[in-house]
């Protein structure tokens, strides 16, 4: 990381971050079906590594997630290099990066004012999180870029293709088809998603992605200046850093490198904050006397203050430790939405919601688009978080990817033959839509998709009246509580329009012993 | 209306050029044929010889594949479960038929299907994509349906559908093969060839239930396989047509071949100890004339 005479050193940055936005993008393309039923890369590694939610997980699960261990190698690696994971690897910094063009000339900013609202708010999440309020993934900068990325970019791109596509094959002359066809099919084979999917929050998850770049407008890495808490938790950890920059002596004062610092780290006299630098090199490369060196120090004794203000600080952790005595006053403490229903494997609720770092990997890898953001069912503080909406999509019933892909456990990876006993929810018919008991019509759409090996939706043949007031024998269909997984394909494919005559509620759910249903006597699970 | 104008029609809406929806109308002297059908059934435990012997009586796949057609051959794939489950068609019998119909000079051989679970997870896990990854010619293509090639198709003898959204290759081809499992269903009993051209329909097809039996024999007016190959190699007696236990599978390595779509459905219902009249699509199939359900004017061979 010295100054290499030929190759500047601020090249190597870049191509870090190039490799690592191409290493991302390729596993967010890949958290997906592959053909067989485990994943096979690490596609979940990238919030694995990212202490922030390591820590407001564990803290909420009151132990230590075993699963998110790799978060300790980005702290310590911090602790030797400090902030380089903001500048030679965040997929977020390197796209604001990429879009740098974009902040107003005079945005180099040296606004300090907003510096520490990032330390309130790692106080305010932590201590939160502790009490019972956990909302790290809301702003955390991996769960906002892949949370928008899967649930608005990734379905607009597939729904502009599709469009593209569709129209010249409709509207142009063969030899035009001679050549989008086969774009058509390269693109399907490489990075558009299999199908197209659906999903809640398309337009408020692409609104906080574009409010993390608009506010590039301000200054150049402003959320990562001001906002980012997990920016926060490296600089906390950047201050005890070994590799430090520092200008030399003797300089002219041309402030070159004051203009050029991306993240407003170096102040007047020339001193690089580590609480700020990310290690872009950009000052070494425009430093006219070349006096800008970084280098391995030995322990600092003079560490750089925070400059918060204690009250405001103290505040924020008040907060946090107030705010979750509110949520236990809501109706929602009393009676769960019955719509909440939590993917298969998903831990009891309030653990759950503890770890679940809101990045959106279950609802991406969600083959059957059954998996959706919550908006407010889960509460506020529930946003985002995963539940099954089956009208929408269904649980696949030999599938377990949800699992594989959470990356805090939050939904526990389960074998498939477990997966097959965990009951997320129960299906209930409406009689009077259902058209077999409402209008005498023959349908039993249901009952054929019904997955379980001993169909959980059976049915009894009877003679009722129709409608035109006929006898009719019509097969009337019934749900066995016992067999139903909850899967919410019954809900899917109902062929009613609008509201579906069998209706998927969190009733039973085997994670919470409280939503327990009525024994009917069936002995159940063969 | 003759078939050539009907995939003129199929060509100028697909092409954006027409918004009058394709119709096609099976002329009378289709309907009505006056020779005896025949159907072959053969038992046997190797399924790639087991169709060339199937085959046999029926004149071989050279009849129904002609050098340069675009041949279709239509399994059932619609189901997330292994070949042992009985869910969808034995992936060794498509495959032999996929080898013949190459054999046979198929200038392309098509394999789709509109699956109910998740189409790759169906495409994997039923085995074909295996068996089918085995043949090497370029003519063989397996696929998944292309949502923007359903058609929309005037059903003009339809007595309970009057129109289908229809997948274009279904529609175009010279020769389509029809391959379905035998298998159980809670609604309809059974689920057999007629039933088994669902899978090339787009739209909501759970409206076809609403009256099955005659919206499949409405069907069947449009698409009308050259042959239809029933697998009865192993069959779903209940919890079909999804299956998942093996206790409700029984092994018969049997298949059924005929020309006669109705004839076929009627004697494989004979495999569960059933009559053909106990299926309301064959029932309406037949009185529509699309073809023979009574057994004693089938000529059965076994082959």
């Amino acid at each position: 990381m010295n100054n290499k005479k030929r190759i500047p050193a601020y090249y190597w940055r870049r191509a870090s971050q190039l490799v690592c936005l191409a290493l991302f993008f390729f596993l967010f393309i890949r958290t997906d079906y592959s053909g067989r039923d485990k994943i096979e890369y690490a596609v979940n590694i990238l919030f694995r590594i990212d202490p922030l939610l390591a820590l407001s997980a564990s803290v909420a699960a009151g132990f230590f997630i075993v699963l998110m261990l790799p978060a300790v190698v980005t702290l310590l690696l911090t602790l030797i290099l400090g902030r380089f994971f903001c500048g030679w690897f965040c997929p977020m910094g390197t796209l604001l990066d990429g879009c740098h063009t974009m902040a107003s000339p005079q945005g180099q900013g040296r606004e300090r004012r907003y510096r520490s609202l990032k330390f309130y708010l790692l106080g305010f999440l932590l201590v939160g999180a502790w009490f019972g309020l956990p909302l790290a993934g809301y702003v955390d900068p991996f769960s906002i870029l892949v949370r928008s990325l899967a649930l608005a970019v990734d379905p607009a791109l597939n729904a502009l293709a599709t469009t593209f596509f569709t129209f010249t094959y409709q509207q142009a002359p063969a030899w035009v088809n001679g050549l989008t066809e086969p774009l058509y099919t390269f693109l399907k084979a490489t990075i558009l998603p299999f199908n197209q999917k659906y999903y809640d929050l398309t337009v408020l998850s692409l609104v906080i992605l574009l409010v993390v770049f608009l506010l590039e407008r301000l200054e150049r890495r402003f959320f990562c200046r001001n906002v980012c808490p997990l920016g926060a938790l490296l600089a906390v950890t950047a201050r005890f850093s070994l590799l430090r920059g520092r200008a030399g002596a003797k300089c002219g004062n041309c402030r070159n490198c004051r203009d050029v610092c991306r993240m407003g780290a170096i102040d007047e006299e020339r001193n690089i904050s580590p609480l700020d630098c990310n290690l872009c090199l950009d000052c070494i490369h425009h430093c006219p006397g070349n006096k800008i060196s970084f280098q391995f120090s030995g322990i600092h004794k003079n560490r750089p203050t925070f400059a918060l203000s204690r009250r405001s600080f103290v505040g924020s952790l008040a907060l946090g430790a107030a705010l979750p005595f509110f949520l236990k006053s809501r109706t929602l403490a009393r009676q769960a939405d019955p719509l909440l229903i939590r993917p298969p494997g998903a831990l009891p609720e309030e653990e759950f919601i503890g770890r679940c770092v809101r990045c959106g990997e279950c609802m991406k890898v969600c083959i059957g688009n059954g998996l959706q953001p919550a908006f407010l069912q889960g509460g506020l503080e529930g946003m985002f978080s995963p539940i099954l909406k089956a009208r929408t999509g269904y649980c696949e019933y030999n599938c377990t990817l949800c699992g594989q892909v959470c990356p805090s456990g939050a939904i526990r990876k389960l074998a498939l033959k477990e997966k097959k006993k965990e009951k997320i929810g129960n299906a209930c018919f409406d009689r009077n839509r259902c058209l077999p008991y409402a209008k005498g019509i023959p349908c039993m759409v249901c009952e054929e998709h019904c997955p379980t090996p001993d169909k959980a939706i059976k049915f009894r043949e009877v003679v009722v009246e129709n409608s035109r007031g006929e006898k009719v024998s019509v097969k009337q269909p019934y749900l066995v509580d016992e067999l139903c997984v909850g899967c919410g394909i019954c809900e899917t494919k109902c062929p009613l329009p609008g509201v579906s005559a069998v209706i998927v509620t969190s009733a039973g759910e085997s994670r919470n012993p409280a939503q327990a249903l009525p024994d009917t006597g069936n002995t159940g699970y063969p | 209306m003759d078939r050539r104008e009907f995939l003129r029609q199929v060509a100028l809406w697909s092409a954006g050029l027409s918004v009058s929806v394709p119709h096609f109308r099976i002329g009378a002297a289709l309907a009505a044929e006056s020779q005896p059908s025949l159907l072959a059934s053969a038992t046997g435990k190797d399924y790639q010889e087991l169709v060339d012997r199937v085959l046999g009586p029926l004149g071989g796949m050279g009849k129904f594949v002609r050098r340069g057609d675009k041949v279709v051959v239509k399994p059932n794939i619609g189901w997330d479960r292994n070949p042992g489950q009985a869910a969808n068609t034995h992936p060794q019998v498509v495959r032999a038929l996929v080898e013949q119909a190459l054999d046979a000079g198929a200038g392309e051989v098509l394999v789709f299907d509109r699956t109910c679970n998740e189409e790759r997870r169906c495409y994997v896990n039923s085995g074909m994509e295996d068996a089918l990854a085995g043949i090497k010619d370029n003519r063989l293509k397996f696929f998944h349906p292309d949502e923007r090639k359903y058609v929309p198709v005037d059903i003009e003898r339809g007595k309970a559908v009057s129109r289908l959204e229809i997948y274009r290759d279904a529609l175009e081809a010279d020769s389509y093969i029809n391959v379905p499992v035998a298998k159980h269903h809670g609604l309809s009993r059974l689920t057999l060839g007629l039933k088994n051209s669902m899978g090339v329909l787009g739209g909501n097809r759970g409206a076809m239930h609403h009256n099955l039996g005659q919206k499949l024999a409405d069907l069947a007016t449009v698409i009308r396989p050259r042959l239809t190959v029933i697998d009865a190699t192993r069959i779903l007696l209940n919890n079909g047509p999804q299956g998942g236990d093996l206790g409700d599978v029984r092994v018969l390595d049997t298949l059924v071949a005929s020309v006669d779509p109705v004839a076929a459905d009627a004697y494989a219902t004979t495999l569960f100890g059933l009559k053909p009249e106990e299926i309301e699509s064959t029932v309406a199939a037949y009185g529509m004339g699309l073809g023979e359900m009574d057994l004693t004017k089938i000529r059965i061979i076994k082959a």
